[in-house]
C-alpha cells in the first residue's frame, strides 16, 4: 500500500506537469485546429527563461536579502513571460500567415518552429545539461509513514491545479474567456457578434505558452537540470494527454495530464518499467478505438 | 558533439587536438601536417554507421573513437570492412573486441574487468548483501550492469534488477520498487546525466543504500546534477592522472589551454599519439602496415606504457575505484 501511495505521488506530480502543457495544445486546437507541435519546445524555452532570470539573480540574491520563495516565484514569472513572448512571436510569424492555407502548410511549420527553436536555444546556450540552483525550501523532504514528498512536489501539484482553475473560471466567467470559447465553437459566427479573431488568438497563444513556461520552470527546479531537447518528449506526452482527454476540451487536458502521469508511473511500477514510456501510448490507444473522441471530447472533434 | 553526453565529446576533441597539435608542431607525421577529422555520432548507432561510412569514402588514416559502445560496435564494422585501424577511447563492452576484428583496439578497459572489481569490491569490502542493479539498457550501461552482477560473490544476493530509458528525467517510479526491496547497495550501469539525477531521486524517496556504478559517470557534471547526493557513491575508472607521473606534461598544456582534464581527456590523447606513432615507425599510412604495427608493438604513453593483445585490448587491466567526497572524485 505504501509503495501504491508513493507511487501515486510521484504519478501526480509528472501528471500535473502534462497538464499544464496538455491545455495549451488543447485551447490551441481549439481555435486554430492546428496541433501545435512547437508547444514542447516553448515549454523547453520557459524552462530557459527561469534559468537565466535566476542564475542573474543568483549574483544579486544575497543584497537584495531574496529568499527562497522569492527566488521561486521570479523564476516562474520569467518563465512565464519568455515563454508568453515566444508564443505570442511564433504565432504572429509562423502560423498567422497561413492561417488560409491548407491545414498540413500549418502543421508542417510547427514541426519547422519546434526544430528551429531546439536548435536555436542549443546554439545559445549550448548543447550540455544547465543545471537549476537548488533552492532549500523546495528540496526538504517529508517521509510520512515510509511515503516520501518534497516541497517540490507539493509547489508543483498547488500551482498546476491553482492555474487550471484559475484558467477554468477565466474561459467560462470572464467576457474575454467566452470570447476564446466562442471563437472555439465557431470562428465566423463570433467575428459576426463582433470578437476580433486576431486578438483572441494571439490571447490563446500567450496563455497556453504562459503555462508551459510555468511547468518548464517547475520542472527545471524538479529535476535540477534542463537541455535544449527536453520539449520533446514531455511534448508528446503533453500531446497524448490532450488527445486523452478530448483535444479542443480544457476540462478533458487537465484530466488528461493526470491520468497519463498516474498511468505511466503505475505502469513503470507495476508492470514493467522498460516500457514506461509505451503505456501512455498503449492507453491512448484502447481508448481512441473504444472512444475516439477522448474522455471529455466535443461533438466536433 | 552535442547531445545530453557532450562533455564527454569535448573532452575526447580536446585531447585529440592538442595530441595532434603538438604532432604537426613537431612537422606533421611523415612529412605531411595531420588533418583532424571531427564528426558528431550523438550517441545514436545509426549516426554513428552514417559517418563510419562516410569517414571510410574519406580514406582516413585512422578513427580515434567511438566513445559509446552501442556506437563503437556498429561503426566498427564498417571499419573492418575499410582496413581502416580504429582506436576507441572509452568504449568498454566486451564485445567490441570479441568479434575478430583486427583493425579495433581500444586504450581503456573492458567491463567484465571493470564488473569484477565493482562486485569484488561491493561483496568483499562493503560487505553488502542485497543488492539492486538498475541499468539503461544501452550496450554499456546493460553489459557493465550484467558483468557485475555475474561476478558478485555468493554472498551477495540481487534482490531487485531493473532498468531505466536513457533520455528520462524522472526514475521515482523504478526507484521506488527498489526502496521496498530494501538493498544496502544500488549498483546503477550508465552514463552521467540519468546517473546524478537517480542518485539524487534515490535520497529523496529516503533510500539510504550504498550508491555505486562505472566509469560513465565519472567526472564533475555527476556531481553537478546530483548536488550533495553525490556524497559517497563508489565508482570504479582507470586510476588519478594526477598521481601518474608519465601524465605531468599532458596534464600541464591541456589546463593552460582548456581548464582542468575530463575523465576521457587523456585516453583520447594517448589514443592519438598511438595512432600516429604507429603511422610514424611503420612508415607508411598503409592500414594493414599500421594495424600490424599496433599489434605487435609496445607504446610509451602519457598513461603508461600500453601493449595490445591479439583482440586489441590492453594487457593490464587498470581499473581502481573511486568515491566522492567533498564533492570531489577521488580515487581510494
Amino acid at each position: 500500500m505504501r509503495i501504491f501511495i508513493q507511487q501515486v505521488v510521484n504519478g501526480l506530480t509528472t501528471g500535473s506537469v502534462y497538464a499544464l502543457i496538455a491545455l495549451g495544445y488543447t485551447m490551441v486546437y481549439g481555435i486554430i485546429e492546428l496541433i501545435n507541435f512547437a508547444h514542447g519546445d516553448i515549454y523547453m524555452v520557459g524552462a530557459y527563461g527561469g534559468l537565466i532570470a535566476l542564475t542573474l539573480l543568483g549574483t544579486v540574491r544575497s543584497a537584495l536579502h531574496l529568499s527562497g520563495i522569492g527566488m521561486l516565484i521570479t523564476g516562474i514569472t520569467a518563465g512565464m513571460l519568455l515563454s508568453a513572448a515566444y508564443g505570442f512571436t511564433v504565432e504572429k510569424f509562423a502560423y498567422k500567415p497561413l492561417r488560409q492555407s491548407a491545414r498540413l502548410s500549418l502543421l508542417i511549420t510547427a514541426l519547422g518552429v519546434s526544430i528551429f527553436l531546439q536548435n536555436y536555444v542549443m546554439i545559445g546556450q549550448g548543447a550540455s545539461d544547465k543545471t537549476y540552483v537548488s533552492l532549500r525550501v523546495l528540496n526538504s523532504n517529508f517521509i510520512v509513514d515510509g511515503v516520501a514528498m518534497t516541497a517540490n512536489q507539493i509547489i508543483i501539484f498547488t500551482v498546476a491545479m491553482a492555474i487550471m482553475l484559475a484558467l477554468d473560471l477565466f474561459v467560462n466567467k470572464t467576457m474575454t474567456g467566452r470570447a476564446m470559447k466562442a471563437a472555439s465553437q465557431d470562428s465566423v459566427a463570433a467575428q459576426l457578434v463582433g470578437i476580433n479573431i486576431n486578438t483572441v488568438i494571439s490571447l490563446t497563444f500567450i496563455i497556453g505558452s504562459g503555462l508551459a513556461g510555468i511547468a518548464g520552470v517547475l520542472v527545471g527546479f524538479y529535476y535540477g537540470i534542463v537541455n535544449f531537447s527536453i520539449g520533446y518528449l514531455v511534448g508528446i506526452k503533453a500531446f497524448t494527454a490532450a488527445v486523452l482527454g478530448g483535444i479542443g476540451d480544457i476540462r478533458g487536458a487537465m484530466v488528461g495530464g493526470l491520468v497519463l502521469g498516474l498511468l505511466e508511473s503505475l505502469g513503470a511500477a507495476y508492470i514493467s518499467s522498460d516500457y514506461k514510456d509505451a503505456f501512455a501510448f498503449i492507453i491512448l490507444i484502447l481508448l481512441l478505438l473504444i472512444k475516439p473522441s477522448g474522455l471529455f471530447g466535443s461533438r466536433h472533434s | 558533439m552535442t547531445g545530453d553526453q557532450s562533455v564527454f565529446g569535448r573532452d575526447e576533441r580536446r585531447g585529440v587536438n592538442l595530441a595532434v597539435q603538438e604532432w604537426n608542431q613537431n612537422g606533421g607525421v611523415l612529412g605531411n601536417k595531420i588533418e583532424v577529422i571531427i564528426e558528431d555520432d550523438q550517441h545514436d548507432p545509426r549516426q554513428s554507421v552514417a559517418i563510419a561510412n562516410r569517414l571510410a569514402s574519406d580514406g582516413v588514416a585512422g578513427v580515434i573513437g567511438h566513445f559509446n559502445s552501442n556506437c563503437s560496435i556498429p561503426a566498427s564494422a564498417v571499419y573492418n570492412r575499410a582496413g581502416i585501424p580504429m582506436i576507441s577511447h572509452g568504449s568498454t563492452n566486451p564485445q567490441l573486441t570479441e568479434r575478430g576484428f583486427n583493425n579495433v583496439f581500444r586504450v581503456c578497459g573492458r567491463d567484465d574487468q571493470q564488473g569484477k572489481v565493482a562486485a569484488d569490491f561491493a561483496c568483499s569490502t562493503l560487505k553488502a548483501s542485497r543488492i539492486a542493479i538498475i541499468q539503461d539498457k544501452t550496450t554499456y550501461g546493460q553489459g557493465l550492469a550484467d558483468e557485475f552482477r555475474r561476478q558478485l560473490g555468493e554472498n551477495c544476493k540481487v534482490v531487485y534488477y531493473g532498468t531505466i530509458i536513457q533520455g528520462d528525467k524522472d526514475f521515482r517510479a523504478v526507484l521506488t520498487n527498489v526502496k521496498a526491496k530494501k538493498p544496502d547497495l544500488i549498483y546503477y550501469g550508465g552514463v552521467y546525466p540519468e546517473g546524478g539525477l537517480l542518485v539524487k531521486q534515490a535520497r529523496q524517496l529516503g533510500i539510504k543504500a550504498v550508491f555505486m556504478s562505472g566509469d560513465g559517470i565519472l567526472g564533475p557534471e555527476f556531481i553537478t546534477i546530483a548536488g550533495s547526493a553525490a556524497n559517497g557513491i563508489y565508482a570504479t575508472f582507470g586510476p588519478d592522472i594526477n598521481n601518474v607521473k608519465t601524465a605531468k606534461d599532458f596534464i600541464e598544456i591541456y589546463e593552460k589551454r582548456y581548464g582542468e582534464p575530463g575523465p576521457y581527456s587523456i585516453y583520447s590523447y594517448v589514443a592519438a599519439n598511438i595512432l600516429l606513432d604507429a603511422i610514424k615507425d611503420s612508415g607508411t599510412t598503409n592500414s594493414g602496415q599500421v594495424i600490424h604495427y599496433l599489434h605487435t608493438h609496445i607504446f610509451t604513453t602519457a598513461i603508461g606504457t600500453i601493449q595490445f593483445d591479439s583482440k586489441g585490448d590492453v594487457i593490464h587491466s587498470p581499473y581502481v575505484v573511486w568515491q566522492v567526497k567533498n564533492g570531489q572524485f577521488v580515487q581510494l
